[in-house]
Protein backbone atom coordinates (compact mmCIF):
# COMPACT_ATOMS: atom_id res chain seq x y z
CA UNK A 1 0.00 0.00 0.00
CA UNK A 2 1.38 2.91 -0.62
CA UNK A 3 1.75 5.76 2.11
CA UNK A 4 -0.34 9.12 1.13
CA UNK A 5 0.65 12.44 1.14
CA UNK A 6 -1.04 15.44 1.40
CA UNK A 7 0.23 19.13 1.14
CA UNK A 8 -0.99 22.01 2.05
CA UNK A 9 -4.40 21.19 2.71
CA UNK A 10 -6.66 24.06 4.69
CA UNK A 11 -7.44 22.98 7.92
CA UNK A 12 -8.75 23.66 11.50
CA UNK A 13 -7.84 21.62 14.59
CA UNK A 14 -10.39 20.95 16.66
CA UNK A 15 -8.77 19.10 18.98
CA UNK A 16 -5.54 18.22 20.68
CA UNK A 17 -3.74 16.17 23.56
CA UNK A 18 -0.31 15.10 24.35
CA UNK A 19 0.83 11.92 23.40
CA UNK A 20 4.23 10.86 25.02
CA UNK A 21 6.81 12.30 25.50
CA UNK A 22 6.73 15.71 23.58
CA UNK A 23 4.26 14.49 20.64
CA UNK A 24 0.14 15.10 20.44
CA UNK A 25 -2.41 13.73 18.96
CA UNK A 26 -4.99 15.85 16.73
CA UNK A 27 -8.16 16.08 15.19
CA UNK A 28 -8.46 18.32 12.28
CA UNK A 29 -10.90 19.05 9.99
CA UNK A 30 -10.47 19.96 6.49
CA UNK A 31 -12.34 20.27 3.52
CA UNK A 32 -11.43 17.14 1.20
CA UNK A 33 -10.43 14.47 3.87
CA UNK A 34 -13.01 15.75 6.38
CA UNK A 35 -12.05 15.05 10.13
CA UNK A 36 -9.26 13.00 10.61
CA UNK A 37 -6.04 11.74 13.30
CA UNK A 38 -2.98 13.06 13.16
CA UNK A 39 -0.09 11.83 15.61
CA UNK A 40 2.25 15.59 15.97
CA UNK A 41 6.06 14.19 16.73
CA UNK A 42 7.96 16.71 18.97
CA UNK A 43 4.69 18.94 18.86
CA UNK A 44 5.04 19.45 22.51
CA UNK A 45 9.15 19.83 22.51
CA UNK A 46 11.04 23.25 23.44
CA UNK A 47 12.37 23.02 20.17
CA UNK A 48 8.95 22.88 18.32
CA UNK A 49 8.30 25.94 16.58
CA UNK A 50 5.13 24.75 15.15
CA UNK A 51 3.57 24.92 19.11
CA UNK A 52 2.00 28.09 18.72
CA UNK A 53 0.71 27.53 15.35
CA UNK A 54 -1.28 24.27 15.93
CA UNK A 55 -3.93 25.68 17.90
CA UNK A 56 -7.86 25.42 17.52
CA UNK A 57 -9.65 28.13 15.72
CA UNK A 58 -6.97 29.62 14.00
CA UNK A 59 -7.01 28.89 9.65
CA UNK A 60 -4.13 26.50 8.88
CA UNK A 61 -2.37 24.58 6.35
CA UNK A 62 -1.98 20.96 7.24
CA UNK A 63 0.37 18.69 5.13
CA UNK A 64 0.71 15.04 6.36
CA UNK A 65 1.85 11.18 5.62
CA UNK A 66 0.22 7.94 5.59
CA UNK A 67 -2.66 5.93 5.67
CA UNK A 68 -4.96 4.32 8.44
CA UNK A 69 -6.57 5.54 11.35
CA UNK A 70 -3.63 8.14 12.60
CA UNK A 71 -1.31 9.97 9.87
CA UNK A 72 1.64 11.66 10.73
CA UNK A 73 2.08 15.65 10.68
CA UNK A 74 4.86 16.40 8.00
CA UNK A 75 4.43 20.78 8.09
CA UNK A 76 1.57 22.88 9.21
CA UNK A 77 1.22 27.19 8.95
CA UNK A 78 -0.97 29.23 9.56
CA UNK A 79 -2.93 30.49 6.82
CA UNK A 80 -5.10 33.45 6.71
CA UNK A 81 -5.79 36.22 9.52
CA UNK A 82 -6.04 34.57 12.61
CA UNK A 83 -9.10 34.06 14.53
CA UNK A 84 -9.31 35.37 18.00
CA UNK A 85 -11.95 33.93 19.87
CA UNK A 86 -12.33 36.19 23.15
CA UNK A 87 -12.26 34.33 26.69
CA UNK A 88 -16.23 33.87 26.41
CA UNK A 89 -16.69 32.98 22.84
CA UNK A 90 -13.88 30.44 23.26
CA UNK A 91 -16.47 28.32 24.85
CA UNK A 92 -19.01 28.36 22.20
CA UNK A 93 -16.10 27.56 19.51
CA UNK A 94 -15.64 24.51 21.87
CA UNK A 95 -19.15 24.03 21.33
CA UNK A 96 -18.68 23.77 17.44
CA UNK A 97 -15.75 21.26 18.40
CA UNK A 98 -17.20 19.41 20.47
CA UNK A 99 -20.32 18.80 17.84
CA UNK A 100 -18.02 18.06 15.25
CA UNK A 101 -16.44 15.34 17.13
CA UNK A 102 -19.36 13.72 18.23
CA UNK A 103 -21.34 13.61 15.09
CA UNK A 104 -18.93 13.35 12.09
CA UNK A 105 -16.93 10.26 11.42
CA UNK A 106 -13.23 10.46 10.56
CA UNK A 107 -12.31 10.42 6.96
CA UNK A 108 -15.97 11.65 5.48
CA UNK A 109 -15.63 14.82 3.62
CA UNK A 110 -18.05 17.42 3.79
CA UNK A 111 -16.55 20.74 2.14
CA UNK A 112 -19.48 23.38 2.53
CA UNK A 113 -19.67 22.25 6.45
CA UNK A 114 -15.55 23.32 6.25
CA UNK A 115 -17.17 26.86 4.52
CA UNK A 116 -19.64 27.17 7.29
CA UNK A 117 -17.18 26.30 10.37
CA UNK A 118 -14.70 28.97 9.22
CA UNK A 119 -17.50 31.56 8.21
CA UNK A 120 -19.17 30.63 11.83
CA UNK A 121 -15.84 31.80 13.31
CA UNK A 122 -15.68 34.51 12.13
CA UNK A 123 -19.30 35.54 12.61
CA UNK A 124 -18.67 34.45 16.73
CA UNK A 125 -15.99 37.45 16.47
CA UNK A 126 -18.36 39.87 15.85
CA UNK A 127 -20.95 41.53 18.37
CA UNK A 128 -24.16 40.11 18.76
CA UNK A 129 -24.02 37.03 16.13
CA UNK A 130 -23.36 34.27 18.47
CA UNK A 131 -26.70 33.41 18.70
CA UNK A 132 -27.57 33.47 15.11
CA UNK A 133 -23.92 32.16 14.34
CA UNK A 134 -24.26 28.59 15.95
CA UNK A 135 -28.23 27.95 15.50
CA UNK A 136 -27.09 28.37 11.08
CA UNK A 137 -24.15 26.26 12.34
CA UNK A 138 -26.41 23.84 13.70
CA UNK A 139 -28.42 23.38 10.80
CA UNK A 140 -25.78 23.24 8.24
CA UNK A 141 -24.35 20.55 10.30
CA UNK A 142 -27.08 18.58 10.51
CA UNK A 143 -28.18 18.50 6.37
CA UNK A 144 -24.58 17.47 6.28
CA UNK A 145 -25.38 14.57 8.69
CA UNK A 146 -28.29 13.73 6.34
CA UNK A 147 -30.97 14.54 8.26
CA UNK A 148 -31.53 18.38 7.08
CA UNK A 149 -34.43 19.89 9.14
CA UNK A 150 -38.08 20.35 7.00
CA UNK A 151 -38.76 24.08 7.71
CA UNK A 152 -40.54 25.46 4.26
CA UNK A 153 -43.72 23.23 4.11
CA UNK A 154 -45.98 21.72 6.74
CA UNK A 155 -45.58 18.15 6.82
CA UNK A 156 -48.51 16.20 6.47
CA UNK A 157 -50.51 18.55 3.97
CA UNK A 158 -47.72 20.22 2.06
CA UNK A 159 -48.98 23.30 2.48
CA UNK A 160 -45.98 26.36 2.70
CA UNK A 161 -45.54 27.66 6.31
CA UNK A 162 -47.79 30.35 7.44
CA UNK A 163 -45.75 32.89 9.58
CA UNK A 164 -48.21 33.54 11.38
CA UNK A 165 -49.68 30.11 12.36
CA UNK A 166 -48.33 27.78 15.27
CA UNK A 167 -46.65 24.64 14.91
CA UNK A 168 -45.55 21.86 16.83
CA UNK A 169 -42.04 20.28 15.25
CA UNK A 170 -41.97 16.20 15.30
CA UNK A 171 -38.34 15.47 14.63
CA UNK A 172 -38.95 12.53 12.54
CA UNK A 173 -41.69 13.86 10.73
CA UNK A 174 -41.59 17.67 10.67
CA UNK A 175 -43.79 20.60 11.54
CA UNK A 176 -47.52 19.65 11.99
CA UNK A 177 -49.73 22.24 12.48
CA UNK A 178 -50.78 22.46 16.11
CA UNK A 179 -54.53 21.20 15.29
CA UNK A 180 -52.74 17.78 13.68
CA UNK A 181 -49.82 17.35 15.76
CA UNK A 182 -52.36 17.97 19.16
CA UNK A 183 -49.57 19.56 21.16
CA UNK A 184 -46.96 17.35 21.11
CA UNK A 185 -43.48 18.14 19.76
CA UNK A 186 -41.43 21.41 19.89
CA UNK A 187 -43.86 24.26 19.77
CA UNK A 188 -42.52 26.84 17.59
CA UNK A 189 -44.18 29.79 15.48
CA UNK A 190 -44.19 29.82 11.50
CA UNK A 191 -42.11 33.00 11.48
CA UNK A 192 -39.42 31.49 13.40
CA UNK A 193 -39.15 28.44 11.19
CA UNK A 194 -38.90 30.59 8.17
CA UNK A 195 -36.34 32.51 9.82
CA UNK A 196 -34.20 29.94 10.21
CA UNK A 197 -34.78 28.46 6.74
CA UNK A 198 -33.69 31.74 5.35
CA UNK A 199 -31.10 32.31 8.09
CA UNK A 200 -32.71 35.54 9.19
CA UNK A 201 -32.79 34.94 13.11
CA UNK A 202 -32.84 38.04 14.35
CA UNK A 203 -35.44 38.69 17.40
CA UNK A 204 -34.94 37.11 20.40
CA UNK A 205 -38.23 34.82 20.17
CA UNK A 206 -36.83 33.06 17.07
CA UNK A 207 -33.85 32.60 18.60
CA UNK A 208 -34.96 31.20 21.64
CA UNK A 209 -37.51 28.94 19.58
CA UNK A 210 -34.89 27.60 17.14
CA UNK A 211 -32.40 26.80 20.25
CA UNK A 212 -34.86 24.39 21.39
CA UNK A 213 -36.05 22.82 18.34
CA UNK A 214 -31.99 22.22 17.51
CA UNK A 215 -31.21 21.49 20.59
CA UNK A 216 -33.97 18.69 20.53
CA UNK A 217 -33.08 17.55 16.69
CA UNK A 218 -29.40 17.68 17.68
CA UNK A 219 -30.19 15.49 20.79
CA UNK A 220 -30.97 12.48 18.61
CA UNK A 221 -27.85 11.98 17.43
CA UNK A 222 -26.23 12.87 20.10
CA UNK A 223 -27.35 10.07 22.37
CA UNK A 224 -27.67 9.96 26.59
CA UNK A 225 -23.75 11.72 26.70
CA UNK A 226 -24.10 15.25 27.45
CA UNK A 227 -21.97 17.97 25.49
CA UNK A 228 -19.29 19.30 28.36
CA UNK A 229 -18.77 22.34 26.30
CA UNK A 230 -22.34 23.32 26.47
CA UNK A 231 -22.30 22.39 30.38
CA UNK A 232 -19.60 24.86 30.96
CA UNK A 233 -20.79 27.42 28.84
CA UNK A 234 -24.04 26.93 31.40
CA UNK A 235 -21.55 27.14 34.55
CA UNK A 236 -20.10 29.89 33.20
CA UNK A 237 -23.09 31.96 32.45
CA UNK A 238 -24.14 31.53 36.14
CA UNK A 239 -20.76 33.05 37.54
CA UNK A 240 -20.78 35.49 35.34
CA UNK A 241 -24.61 36.64 36.89
CA UNK A 242 -22.67 37.05 40.23
CA UNK A 243 -20.66 39.62 38.45
CA UNK A 244 -21.19 42.89 40.17
CA UNK A 245 -19.54 44.77 37.92
CA UNK A 246 -19.49 43.19 34.13
CA UNK A 247 -16.21 42.77 32.56
CA UNK A 248 -15.55 44.72 29.36
CA UNK A 249 -15.69 41.54 26.92
CA UNK A 250 -18.91 41.09 25.15
CA UNK A 251 -22.22 39.98 26.92
CA UNK A 252 -22.66 36.19 27.41
CA UNK A 253 -26.10 35.38 25.18
CA UNK A 254 -27.68 32.68 26.87
CA UNK A 255 -26.86 30.57 23.46
CA UNK A 256 -26.46 26.81 24.14
CA UNK B 1 15.55 -14.69 26.83
CA UNK B 2 13.20 -16.68 29.41
CA UNK B 3 13.93 -14.72 32.45
CA UNK B 4 12.88 -14.69 36.37
CA UNK B 5 10.06 -13.31 37.08
CA UNK B 6 11.23 -10.73 39.42
CA UNK B 7 14.06 -9.33 36.75
CA UNK B 8 10.49 -9.27 34.66
CA UNK B 9 8.49 -7.09 37.25
CA UNK B 10 11.50 -4.98 37.74
CA UNK B 11 11.52 -3.67 33.91
CA UNK B 12 7.26 -3.69 33.70
CA UNK B 13 8.04 -1.45 36.87
CA UNK B 14 10.31 0.70 35.16
CA UNK B 15 8.31 1.13 31.88
CA UNK B 16 5.87 3.20 34.10
CA UNK B 17 8.27 6.43 33.67
CA UNK B 18 7.91 8.57 30.62
CA UNK B 19 9.58 7.98 27.75
CA UNK B 20 11.28 4.44 28.96
CA UNK B 21 10.06 1.35 26.52
CA UNK B 22 11.18 -2.01 27.34
CA UNK B 23 14.99 -1.36 25.80
CA UNK B 24 15.96 1.27 28.26
CA UNK B 25 14.04 -0.40 30.94
CA UNK B 26 15.91 -3.57 30.66
CA UNK B 27 19.45 -1.22 30.77
CA UNK B 28 17.81 0.31 33.66
CA UNK B 29 17.43 -2.65 35.82
CA UNK B 30 20.86 -4.35 34.59
CA UNK B 31 22.53 -2.06 35.43
CA UNK B 32 20.94 -1.64 39.40
CA UNK B 33 21.35 -5.01 39.42
CA UNK B 34 24.97 -5.25 38.14
CA UNK B 35 26.50 -2.18 39.00
CA UNK B 36 24.66 -0.11 41.47
CA UNK B 37 22.71 -1.87 44.07
CA UNK B 38 22.73 0.56 46.92
CA UNK B 39 21.66 3.18 44.87
CA UNK B 40 18.73 1.01 43.67
CA UNK B 41 18.13 0.22 47.36
CA UNK B 42 17.70 3.92 47.93
CA UNK B 43 15.91 4.63 45.02
CA UNK B 44 13.29 2.49 46.33
CA UNK B 45 13.46 3.94 49.70
CA UNK B 46 13.08 7.12 48.13
CA UNK B 47 10.37 6.13 46.23
CA UNK B 48 8.35 4.45 48.29
CA UNK B 49 8.89 7.59 51.15
CA UNK B 50 7.98 9.69 48.13
CA UNK B 51 4.53 7.83 47.21
CA UNK B 52 3.20 7.88 51.01
CA UNK B 53 4.23 11.14 52.36
CA UNK B 54 3.36 13.49 49.32
CA UNK B 55 0.03 14.49 48.76
CA UNK B 56 -1.46 17.85 47.76
CA UNK B 57 -1.00 21.02 49.65
CA UNK B 58 -4.79 21.70 51.23
CA UNK B 59 -4.12 25.65 50.62
CA UNK B 60 -2.48 25.95 46.62
CA UNK B 61 -3.17 22.13 45.38
CA UNK B 62 0.59 21.52 44.83
CA UNK B 63 2.71 18.70 46.29
CA UNK B 64 3.96 19.01 49.81
CA UNK B 65 4.57 16.07 52.43
CA UNK B 66 3.61 18.64 55.47
CA UNK B 67 -0.28 19.79 55.65
CA UNK B 68 0.57 23.36 53.84
CA UNK B 69 3.52 23.23 51.46
CA UNK B 70 6.67 25.49 52.94
CA UNK B 71 5.31 28.74 50.10
CA UNK B 72 2.21 28.92 51.75
CA UNK B 73 3.39 28.13 55.36
CA UNK B 74 6.13 30.83 55.07
CA UNK B 75 5.01 33.87 57.13
CA UNK B 76 6.85 36.57 55.11
CA UNK B 77 5.42 35.96 51.73
CA UNK B 78 2.35 38.52 50.60
CA UNK B 79 -1.15 36.82 51.53
CA UNK B 80 -2.85 39.72 48.99
CA UNK B 81 -1.39 38.60 46.19
CA UNK B 82 -2.31 34.89 44.50
CA UNK B 83 -0.75 33.40 41.01
CA UNK B 84 -3.12 30.76 39.46
CA UNK B 85 -0.99 28.37 37.51
CA UNK B 86 -1.11 25.10 35.73
CA UNK B 87 1.18 23.13 37.07
CA UNK B 88 3.83 22.50 40.21
CA UNK B 89 6.43 23.10 37.56
CA UNK B 90 5.20 26.66 36.90
CA UNK B 91 5.02 27.21 40.39
CA UNK B 92 9.28 26.72 40.62
CA UNK B 93 9.40 28.70 37.27
CA UNK B 94 8.22 31.74 38.18
CA UNK B 95 9.42 31.43 41.67
CA UNK B 96 13.18 31.18 40.12
CA UNK B 97 12.16 33.62 37.34
CA UNK B 98 10.77 36.80 39.09
CA UNK B 99 11.04 38.13 42.80
CA UNK B 100 6.99 37.57 43.15
CA UNK B 101 6.23 37.47 46.88
CA UNK B 102 2.97 36.12 46.83
CA UNK B 103 0.96 32.71 47.49
CA UNK B 104 0.17 30.86 44.77
CA UNK B 105 -2.65 28.17 43.14
CA UNK B 106 -2.33 25.25 41.37
CA UNK B 107 -5.04 23.84 39.22
CA UNK B 108 -2.90 20.57 38.53
CA UNK B 109 -4.52 21.29 34.63
CA UNK B 110 -6.72 23.24 32.51
CA UNK B 111 -10.57 23.62 31.57
CA UNK B 112 -10.89 21.21 28.42
CA UNK B 113 -14.15 20.90 28.17
CA UNK B 114 -13.81 17.91 25.01
CA UNK B 115 -11.79 15.98 27.02
CA UNK B 116 -14.43 16.33 30.26
CA UNK B 117 -12.39 18.57 32.17
CA UNK B 118 -14.16 21.00 34.05
CA UNK B 119 -14.48 23.28 36.73
CA UNK B 120 -14.70 21.16 39.44
CA UNK B 121 -11.43 19.01 38.04
CA UNK B 122 -9.32 21.36 38.22
CA UNK B 123 -10.30 23.11 41.63
CA UNK B 124 -11.89 26.18 40.63
CA UNK B 125 -14.52 25.19 43.83
CA UNK B 126 -11.73 25.53 46.34
CA UNK B 127 -10.55 28.88 44.59
CA UNK B 128 -13.62 29.88 45.02
CA UNK B 129 -13.78 29.37 48.29
CA UNK B 130 -10.41 30.57 48.93
CA UNK B 131 -11.90 33.89 47.19
CA UNK B 132 -14.76 34.29 49.55
CA UNK B 133 -12.35 33.55 52.54
CA UNK B 134 -11.26 37.20 52.10
CA UNK B 135 -7.94 38.72 52.45
CA UNK B 136 -6.60 38.57 48.62
CA UNK B 137 -6.82 41.91 46.65
CA UNK B 138 -5.64 40.79 43.08
CA UNK B 139 -5.12 37.69 41.20
CA UNK B 140 -2.62 36.99 38.76
CA UNK B 141 -3.35 34.42 36.26
CA UNK B 142 -0.48 32.90 35.03
CA UNK B 143 -1.82 29.80 32.98
CA UNK B 144 -0.58 28.90 29.44
CA UNK B 145 -1.02 31.08 26.50
CA UNK B 146 -3.04 28.22 25.09
CA UNK B 147 -6.94 28.35 23.49
CA UNK B 148 -7.49 26.17 26.86
CA UNK B 149 -5.37 28.49 29.32
CA UNK B 150 -6.76 31.44 27.69
CA UNK B 151 -10.28 30.07 28.84
CA UNK B 152 -9.33 28.81 31.98
CA UNK B 153 -8.14 32.79 32.94
CA UNK B 154 -11.08 34.25 31.50
CA UNK B 155 -13.18 31.71 33.80
CA UNK B 156 -11.23 32.50 37.07
CA UNK B 157 -11.11 36.48 36.35
CA UNK B 158 -15.33 36.36 35.98
CA UNK B 159 -14.81 34.74 40.05
CA UNK B 160 -13.07 36.99 40.97
CA UNK B 161 -14.20 40.40 39.51
CA UNK B 162 -17.94 38.43 41.36
CA UNK B 163 -15.55 38.69 44.57
CA UNK B 164 -14.46 42.65 43.78
CA UNK B 165 -10.62 40.75 43.71
CA UNK B 166 -8.64 42.33 40.88
CA UNK B 167 -7.50 39.97 38.01
CA UNK B 168 -4.71 40.08 35.80
CA UNK B 169 -3.14 38.61 33.01
CA UNK B 170 0.73 37.54 32.77
CA UNK B 171 1.67 39.90 29.41
CA UNK B 172 2.44 37.20 26.12
CA UNK B 173 5.12 38.88 23.79
CA UNK B 174 8.06 38.11 21.70
CA UNK B 175 11.03 36.15 23.80
CA UNK B 176 13.95 38.51 24.81
CA UNK B 177 16.38 38.10 22.29
CA UNK B 178 14.14 37.02 19.38
CA UNK B 179 14.08 38.28 15.87
CA UNK B 180 10.50 39.19 15.01
CA UNK B 181 11.03 37.90 11.56
CA UNK B 182 10.99 34.12 13.06
CA UNK B 183 7.93 34.77 15.87
CA UNK B 184 4.83 32.47 14.73
CA UNK B 185 1.94 35.90 13.96
CA UNK B 186 -0.25 34.45 16.88
CA UNK B 187 2.55 35.66 19.37
CA UNK B 188 3.19 38.51 17.04
CA UNK B 189 -0.21 40.08 16.81
CA UNK B 190 -0.55 39.50 20.75
CA UNK B 191 2.56 41.88 21.37
CA UNK B 192 1.36 44.12 19.38
CA UNK B 193 -2.01 44.92 20.44
CA UNK B 194 -0.61 44.95 23.78
CA UNK B 195 2.30 47.47 23.27
CA UNK B 196 3.11 50.17 26.00
CA UNK B 197 4.26 53.50 26.45
CA UNK B 198 7.63 53.48 27.14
Amino acid sequence: MSVARVSLQPAFVLHHRPYRDTSALLEIFTPEFGRIGLVARGLRSAKSRLQGVVQPFCPLLVSWSGRGELATLTGCEPSGMLTRLDGARVLSGFYLNELLLRLLHRHDPHPALFECYAQTLHLLQQPDMEQRALRIFEKHLLREMGYALMLDHEAESGVPIEPAEMYSYHLERGPLTCAAGAYAGIRIQGHSLLALLNETLHDAASLREAKLLMRAALGLYLGNKPLRSRELYIDFRKSRALSPSPSSSPVLENAL
Amino acid sequence: MPQDSLINDLIQALRCLPGVGPKSAQRMAFHLLERNRAGGRALAQALTAAMDNIHHCASCRSLSESELCRLCADPRRDRGLLCVVETPADVLAVDRATDYKGLYFVLMGHLSPLDGIGPNEIGLDKLAARFDSGGITEVILATNPTVEGEATAHYISELARARGIRPTRIAHGVPLGGELEYVDSGTLSHAFSGRRDI
